[in-house]
Formats: structure tokens, C-alpha cells, sequence
């Protein structure tokens, strides 16, 4: 089978570390680039930062930089959930500092345009570089095969009490996306909070003893005491998971539903509007992704970390 | 044994009126008025209904009737759910007693004021009434003990993705209500859809066969012909749940939660808002519903229809 041509565009973070090692070892991807942007932390942390992940897994994929900031909305991170320096704390060798004098909406087209009908973007940030892209080069959505996101949620937030951080953080470009036309499954929290590693899981990686298993380990463990302290079961693997459904879908549970983004609400800017469990139906524009299979999840991330 | 008082405030309705059908069965609540508000019909509709509800099971109150429409928007009516008369179905005897010369928000302030403990308020409609009370009589404000009201849903709405109807059509009175520091417990979308009354119940209520369960069985057969369509296996009485919330609380699951009502938007106007993890920071302000023991509702409303009289056979 051919493999399919992938860009993943994302704001490394913690979580996005994990999810460039995984997408790194799935043999059916061909991974044509990874694209930044400003999301957990500032679009230069996040550049470096998915450069020194690539680099600890001895990677050449192309990094390309894309937006510093929302479209129309001041930044906001997410520093206290994933580090002053977005690692958690960890900090990793960086030699190549450069990355191509490409923006990130431009090499999307471009790989589009080699891969017409082909290209899938596997989106684990806030969805400003897919917003100007879908800005800039009015065919792309014709182009692209399906886009793969995390972010929102049917029935909850987490920056606030109805958006989920990666949808808040640029609502206006979500909007773009969700209305683009190309299919998008939505991995959103109602999943990703069922994709959670324990302590024990975590050790069982560490226990592995490549150098990305033990980074696999301590970058999480800021995240696992505060997720602990939340309440929480252990470490929601948000993006590493949203990368696994994008590589096989059979062990999560999707619908076909209407999804639309909230940019004026007072309180609900950002929220992801479904129709999934209301009486109101809406046109089907998006997939969404509402149960997973935690013990299938954990052991096929466990043997892609075991494959280093 | 000791009564708490009560003012009923629907916009029948067939889930309103099984109800107030709940409400005036139990020992548990002395009613001191009902009012009427614009929603499911027309304010005209829902008062004619509300007093033929009344008639029907011998609710002898005052009564007022609500203004037109909501606080600030236009009114919404839900016709497909409850027909063009608002309560079609069974044949219902015409009203006894005529609405009070005053307005509803008069008689619920002149209830508060005359009653020696705080009265528990049960919206089973937009929010409108309620809303106007407190902008209107803030002194009274103490003079409420709960307002127990079916309204808004924490994971879904209903009349939109985001929304539920009663919220949705007063978003203003709603936000009124939930900022108002008054005791609230909120029976939404969570926990009545899931208060479903089955084809078979309709029937435990039917063979009661005195006019009062009559007539509530034709009202689930209606009100189910419309949620069939929508995939449902049974009624839900969403407003009931408002009033076992103070007769039989100990068969519902509650949260307590900070809860907003949005006003604005493109989507989601009208939505109830709760913080369910805390990211706001404020003191939770209403006891949300979640769950109902089913079973354990359907024989409150079984034993509420033969409170009306039971045929021995």
C-alpha cells in the first residue's frame, strides 16, 4: 500500500513531542513536513522545540515556521500546563537551528498540489496556519484528503467552561477550517480524556530505555502531577492519540455530525457547536471522534515507543 | 404534615401540565398561585390552557397571566412538540376561574409578600415572569426559598445544537435568574431526557381510568408522537422533573455548579453554561440534575394520576 503523504502542523508542547515520535514510526505515513505555530508556547519555542524532538529521533523531516500569532486575536498559551519552555522543563540538544524560508501555509499548498486529492493535515494546534492557507489559495480545499484535528468538544471546555484551548486560542481560524469543506475529523476532549497514560504507563515506556522512551517519561511528569491534581486518571495523550486515529480509526468510535464554531459568544467563544446528542440537526459538515478503545490506544503507542 | 408553599409558572404545555397534574397531587406542596408565561404557545394559548389544566384537576388559585413576550426578544413558540393549540390532544374541560385583574409578576410578588416563610417558585416555562419579578421586587428577593426550574442542559441543547427552548427564548430573564443569588435547582436537558415515560406507563396511567389520568395518558400519547419521530422510546416530561425536585429529590443525582447563561452569539445564544471543572473560580450558584431513578419517577407520576381516583375492578 502507498503511504499516505501527511503534514502535521503543530505547537510543541508536551503532548506534540509525543505525537512527532509517534507519527515518526508509523510505517504507512510519509510525513512531508512538520508545520509550527504559536499555540502552548510562542511560535520560536515551538520551532526549536519540534527541531529538538526530531532531532533526539534522529529526524530530517522539514520543519517549516508558520503564524506567531491568531488571526485577529492577541496569543494566548498554555505555559503553565506544558512548561516555561513548552518541554516540561526538559531540555534537549538543538544543532539545527534554521528551518526552510517556507511559511507554513505555503508548503501545505504545495504538498497539496503534489498530492491532489491525497494530502492529509493532521492538526494537534491552534488551526491558524489551516486558516491562512484556506485564505490564501482559494482551491486548496478541493486538494486536500481530510484534515485530522485536535481540539473542542461536544459537551465541555478546558480553557474556559466551554472551549477547549486549541479552538479558544483562535476561534476565527477553526471557523475557516470547519467550513472549508474538507472533511475534518475532530478529536476533542470527550475522546482525548479517555486516552490517558497512568503512572504505570508511563514507567512501562521509561522502562524501555531508548533515549525517547525516557524522554517520553520525564517530559510527562509535570503534566501527570497536574492532570493527578485535577483529578484525573493520569496524562491526557490529546495530540499522540489524535495522530493514532489518524493511522487507524478502527478502535475509536466516530460519528457524522454538524460541527460549527462559536466566535461571538460571551462566554462560549470557541466552544465547537455539535449536534451530536441534540434534537436540532445541522448539514454534516465534520466527523466526530467520541470513544476510544483505551487499552488497544495504550499498547499501540507503547509498541510504536518500543520500535525506538 | 407540614406543606411548603409553592407558586406553579408554566407555559402549557403538555409536560407543564403533567406537572401541575405532580405539583397538585402531592402532600408535600401547599400551591399558592399559578401564572401563566408565553413559550410553547402564545400567552393567550398557554393562559386558556393553564386554566383548563386547573378546571381539570381542581386547582382552585389565583392566577395571573404573563405579558406577551419575553423580556427583551421576540417570542418563540414550539407548535411542532405541542400542536396549535399549545396542549392539543384530549378534549379539556373550559375554564372555572378567570385570570386575576392583575399581572403574573403582581400576583407573585403579592404571594411573596403575604406569606410568612419563603415560597418556593417552580418555572416550568422561559423565565421570563421570574426574571421580571427580580428586577422589579429585588426586596422580595429573600422571600424565596428555591426556584426550582426545568430549563438549559450542561452538555446539549435541544431548539438549537446549544440551547434549550425555555432558556433560548428568554436568554435576558434567564441570566437574571442565575446571577440572582437565589437558591436554584436546574432541571435540564442532562436529566429529562432521560425522565422518559414509556408506551407501557401510558397505560399503568390510563387503566386508572378517572378523567384526570384519562386525559394524562392522551397527553403522553400525543407528546410521544412527536419525540418518536426524533428517535425517542418514550416521553420526556422534562418539566415534572422540576417538581420532583421538591417532592422526591432523593430519586434524582445532583451537582452542584456555577452555571451563566450566554446571551449572545452565532450558535450559542441562550446555552447554560457550567463550569464543570472549576476554571472560573466562582462559588457553584445552582444544584444541576443529572440523573433520574426512572422507574421510581414513573410510579410518583402513577400514584400523582390516582390521586384523582382510582376505578376498583
Amino acid at each position: 500500500m502507498k503511504n499516505k503523504p501527511i503534514i502535521l502542523d503543530c505547537d510543541t508542547g508536551v503532548d506534540d513531542a509525543i505525537a512527532i515520535m509517534l507519527a515518526n514510526k508509523i510505517s504507512q505515513f510519509d510525513l512531508r513536513g512538520i508545520t509550527t505555530v504559536a499555540g502552548n508556547v510562542e511560535l520560536k519555542k515551538t520551532t526549536s522545540n519540534t527541531l529538538r524532538v526530531l532531532e533526539l529521533i534522529d529526524s530530517h523531516v522539514p520543519v517549516y515556521a508558520g503564524a506567531a500569532a491568531p488571526l485577529f486575536r492577541d496569543q494566548v498559551t498554555a505555559g503553565h500546563v506544558h512548561g516555561e519552555n513548552g518541554l516540561g522543563g526538559i531540555h534537549l540538544p538543538l544543532h539545527r537551528t534554521v528551518v526552510p524560508n517556507l511559511k507554513a501555509w505555503d508548503v501545505i499548498y504545495r504538498e497539496a498540489v503534489h498530492y491532489p486529492g491525497e494530502l492529509e493535515l493532521i492538526a494537534v494546534g491552534p488551526l491558524t496556519n489551516l486558516g491562512l492557507a484556506f485564505l490564501k489559495y482559494r482551491e486548496l480545499p478541493s486538494l486536500i484528503n481530510r484534515i485530522v484535528l485536535m481540539g473542542g468538544s461536544a459537551t465541555m471546555g478546558n480553557v474556559t467552561p466551554a472551549a477547549e484551548f486549541n479552538i479558544f486560542a483562535d476561534p476565527e481560524a477553526a471557523d475557516i477550517v470547519f467550513r472549508s469543506g474538507v472533511p475534518v475529523y475532530m478529536c476533542g476532549l470527550d475522546v482525548t480524556e479517555q486516552a490517558y497514560y497512568t503512572s504505570d504507563d508511563i514507567n512501562q515506556v521509561g522502562a524501555l530505555q531508548s533515549e525517547p522512551a525516557k524522554f517520553f517519561r520525564d517530559v510527562t511528569q509535570g503534566l501527570l502531577s497536574f492532570s493527578l491534581d485535577f483529578g484525573l486518571p493520569g496524562v491526557c495523550l490529546h495530540d499522540p492519540m489524535t495522530v493514532l486515529y489518524a493511522e487507524d480509526d478502527s478502535i475509536f468510535e466516530t460519528h457524522h455530525v454538524g460541527i460549527h464554531v462559536e466566535t461571538k459568544g460571551v462566554l462560549t467563544q470557541g466552544k465547537t457547536v455539535t449536534d451530536l446528542y441534540s434534537d436540532k440537526k445541522m448539514e454534516p459538515n465534520a466527523y466526530i471522534v467520541t470513544k476510544v478503545d483505551r487499552k488497544a490506544f495504550q499498547s499501540r503507542l507503547f509498541d510504536l515507543m518500543a520500535s525506538y | 404534615m407540614k406543606k411548603i408553599p409553592v407558586i406553579l409558572d408554566g407555559d402549557p404545555g403538555h409536560d407543564d401540565a403533567i406537572a401541575w397534574v405532580l405539583a397538585n397531587a402531592s402532600d408535600f406542596l401547599d400551591i399558592k398561585a399559578c401564572t401563566s408565561v408565553c413559550g410553547n404557545q402564545t400567552i393567550e394559548k398557554t393562559t386558556y390552557n393553564a386554566l383548563r389544566i386547573m378546571s381539570l384537576i381542581g386547582l382552585d388559585v389565583p392566577f395571573a397571566m404573563g405579558r406577551e413576550k419575553p423580556l427583551l426578544g421576540d417570542p418563540m413558540n414550539a407548535p411542532s412538540v405541542h400542536g396549535q393549540t399549545g396542549l392539543d390532544g384530549p378534549v379539556l374541560p373550559e375554564p372555572l376561574i378567570k385570570p386575576l385583574a392583575i399581572n403574573s409578576v403582581e400576583l407573585m410578588a403579592q404571594v411573596l409578600d403575604e406569606s410568612e416563610e419563603p415560597v418556593y417558585l417552580i418555572p416550568t416555562g422561559p423565565l421570563t415572569n421570574i426574571g421580571a419579578l427580580l428586577l422589579l421586587y429585588p426586596q422580595l428577593k429573600p422571600k424565596i426559598a428555591r426556584i426550582s426550574l426545568m430549563g438549559g442542559g450542561i452538555s446539549f441543547g435541544n431548539w438549537t445544537p446549544a440551547a434549550e427552548f425555555n432558556i433560548l427564548v428568554d436568554p435576558e430573564a434567564a441570566d437574571i435568574v442565575f446571577r440572582s443569588g437565589v437558591p436554584i435547582t436546574m432541571a435540564g436537558l442532562d436529566v429529562t431526557q432521560r425522565a422518559l415515560v414509556f408506551p407501557e406507563d401510558f397505560e399503568r396511567i390510563r387503566a386508572l381510568n378517572n378523567p384526570v389520568a384519562l386525559v394524562m395518558a392522551e397527553w403522553l400519547d400525543f407528546f410521544y408522537r412527536f419525540h418518536r419521530t426524533k428517535g425517542y422510546v418514550g416521553a420526556p416530561v422534562h418539566d415534572a422533573v422540576a417538581v420532583v425536585a421538591l417532592i422526591k429529590p432523593q430519586i434524582l443525582t445532583m451537582k452542584e455548579l456555577y452555571v451563566q447563561i450566554e446571551k449572545t452569539g452565532d450558535y450559542c445564544r441562550g446555552m447554560t453554561v457550567a463550569d464543570r471543572f472549576g476554571v472560573c473560580g466562582n462559588p457553584p450558584n445552582a444544584t444541576v440534575i443529572m440523573d433520574i431513578d426512572r422507574s421510581a419517577f414513573i410510579d410518583l407520576l402513577v400514584a400523582a394520576a390516582s390521586y384523582y381516583g382510582k376505578e376498583v375492578r
